[in-house]
């Protein structure tokens, strides 16, 4: 446990003068107030144009809940939904099993592992619509890296992007890509901070290598992954900046995560009451999640 | 732990392809972005046959790539400065004092809830609201959304680093006749830097690389930024492929050399201070 101040010293210190008494309503006010102001009102107010129906962008009369109605009689907002989970539990899955054989391997110190840790998180950095950019210059049909390479060995060029099967897998192939590592990092220090003495004596009973992991490693290892995997759930159920630049959600709709179909039905179709139902319907789902994943940190950090 | 040569073997190998993998993608961004356009569509080739330079002068003559990195650097500077003054200051009451209704205890995590909301789902009222307030296309609006955004992180990173710092050293100051807020500037801050360092890491990486309310907010290069920029090179018919490349690799390289340069807490500040 942290060590707070108590509320006796912090009160007998405060008592004294005027000032100091509001000191911590005038330290605390200003981020208040921008977070209510910039974040907040805006959400509730989308809150109450999802129960409009907008024509030109203004509000013509109140629906009551027919927006929530509509999206799930809606075939592509269902669709929606369905491509996005499929994507996140893909990627997800990958993510958390390659970080982990990561993370064993480089649960050792030294020079040469901190050199090779820094550059194995280097895609996690890079701007998410660069790796879009990275990831067209591979599987462009014409003139990306897959196509060099068969070109090279005299196949014909794959073709990823111009398929749906292709194009959906090609965006989980990114995702796994770019965020691997961050699996990778959560679950290292984990390992990193699990007890010695389960694994002396698995040693001195003579356990192998793979009974010790799933005897062990994998149960101590639990609380972190699950935090790790409903964190990167959260992101990846919102992922946009990718699709915008790798498909647009095409071909057909093989790669319409629902951020961009929400996106579209905004701008392109200025159904901004819908719009804003379908988006509130997927901010429930993270909000469930997220208090999820806080709650599990907290516990965690006690 | 006894390993045998071939379990050496066996690690480096792993390691490496691990290596490769994390790096051949960007690799070949790069050297496309040195090759000629007839090269990058004609021969296929996989190496370079010779340097050129053509694609980056491109970037900056003719088009405005460096007004997209101006804005980038400055609203990321000014947002993440704000987020940082304001945040740390709200963190260490929370840390600190016994607010009213025992507020102190549920603001840190409202906070943190607050951020994991997607922005995609308040990216159209904010939208409408900045249309409102003429704040649509500026600096300006982007410096106030990133900061409202980046100020929910530091109060949540910034509020168990405060907690990590015993209370002796601040009652010893005040004992010596400092008051409360000059003992915080004086006392406390400079204990927290680890702290603010891992906060100030997070909050400019995923600033600088925002994509979605920069999309929306911005529309000419009076305010748009590096990412926007990066995005509408990828044309919808024709594809400059080698522009594309180059505007990737300069985009990429500011936030890749800061990286290089925090080194040491990098890993603190990409796991939101969950990781030590």
């Amino acid at each position: 446990m942290a060590i707070v101040m108590t509320p006796s010293t912090a009160g007998r210190r405060l008592r004294g003068s005027g000032l100091d008494r509001a000191l911590p309503y005038l330290m605390l006010g200003p981020t208040i107030f921008l977070v209510l102001g910039v974040i907040v009102y805006p959400l509730l107010d989308g809150l109450r144009s999802s129960t409009g129906f907008f024509r030109f962008g203004h509000l013509v009369r109140s629906v009551g809940l027919d927006n929530y109605r509509q999206a799930f009689a809606d075939p592509a907002f269902l669709e929606a939904l369905l491509t996005t989970a499929r994507f996140v539990a893909l990627a997800v899955t990958i993510e958390t099993v390659l970080g982990l054989g990561l993370a064993l391997l480089c649960a050792r110190e030294g020079r040469l592992i901190r050199r090779i840790r820094a550059t194995l998180i280097l895609p996690m950095i890079v701007t998410p619509v660069v790796v879009g950019i990275v990831f067209r210059l591979i599987y462009a049909s014409d003139v990306g890296l897959l196509a060099s390479i068969a070109h090279a060995v005299g196949l014909d060029p794959p073709q990823i992007l111009s398929n749906g099967t292709g194009a959906f897998w090609g965006l989980v192939f990114l995702d796994v890509w770019e965020w691997t590592p961050l699996m990778f990092l959560i679950l290292l220090a984990g390992i990193q901070s699990m007890p010695v003495e389960p694994f002396e004596a698995a040693r001195v009973d003579g356990a192998g290598t793979w009974r010790t992991f799933v005897d062990h490693t994998l149960p101590l290892l639990r609380p972190t992954i699950l935090v790790a995997v409903t964190l990167r759930a959260i992101d990846a159920l919102t992922t946009f900046d990718q699709v915008y630049v790798l498909t647009r959600g095409g071909p057909g709709t093989s790669t319409q995560l629902i951020s961009i179909y929400g996106y579209q039905t905004f701008f392109q179709f200025q159904q901004v009451g819908y719009a804003a139902a379908m988006l509130f319907i997927v901010a429930l789902v993270v909000l469930v999640a997220a208090g999820f994943a806080v709650g599990l940190m907290r516990r965690r950090g006690r | 732990m006894t390993r045998g040569r071939l379990g050496e073997l066996a690690w480096a190998s792993a390691a490496l392809s691990a290596i490769a993998f994390a790096v051949i993608p960007l690799v070949w961004m790069v050297l496309t972005s040195v090759k000629t356009n007839r090269e990058i569509t004609q021969d296929t080739s996989l190496v370079p046959e010779g340097l050129t330079t053509a694609n980056y002068v491109s970037l900056f003559s003719g088009r405005e790539f460096g007004a997209y990195l101006t804005n980038s650097i400055v609203v990321t500077a000014l947002s993440v400065a704000i987020a940082l003054a304001l945040g740390t200051q709200a963190a260490y009451v929370l840390a600190r004092f016994r607010l009213w209704a025992g507020m102190q205890r549920y603001v840190g995590f409202s906070l943190l809830m607050v951020r994991l909301m997607p922005p995609i789902v308040i990216i159209i009222p904010i939208f409408l609201v900045a249309e409102q307030l003429s704040l649509l296309n500026t600096q300006l609006g982007l410096i106030i959304i990133y900061a409202a955004f980046n100020v929910t992180i530091v109060v949540w990173m910034m509020e168990s680093f405060f907690r990590e710092i015993p209370v002796d050293l601040e009652e010893a100051a005040m004992v010596d006749g400092d008051t409360r807020f000059t003992a915080f500037r004086r006392i406390v801050l400079p204990l927290a830097a680890p702290g603010l360092v891992a906060t100030g890491i997070f909050t400019v990486i995923t600033t600088y690389n925002e994509f979605l309310f920069a999309l929306v907010l911005t529309s000419t290069p009076a305010a748009e930024t590096m990412p926007i920029g990066a995005a509408t090179l990828i044309g919808r018919i024709n594809v400059d492929w080698g522009a594309m490349s180059a505007a990737g690799v300069v985009g990429a390289l500011p936030i890749v050399v800061f990286s290089i340069f925090v080194q040491k807490h990098l890993v603190r500040g990409l796991t939101m201070g969950a990781v030590k």
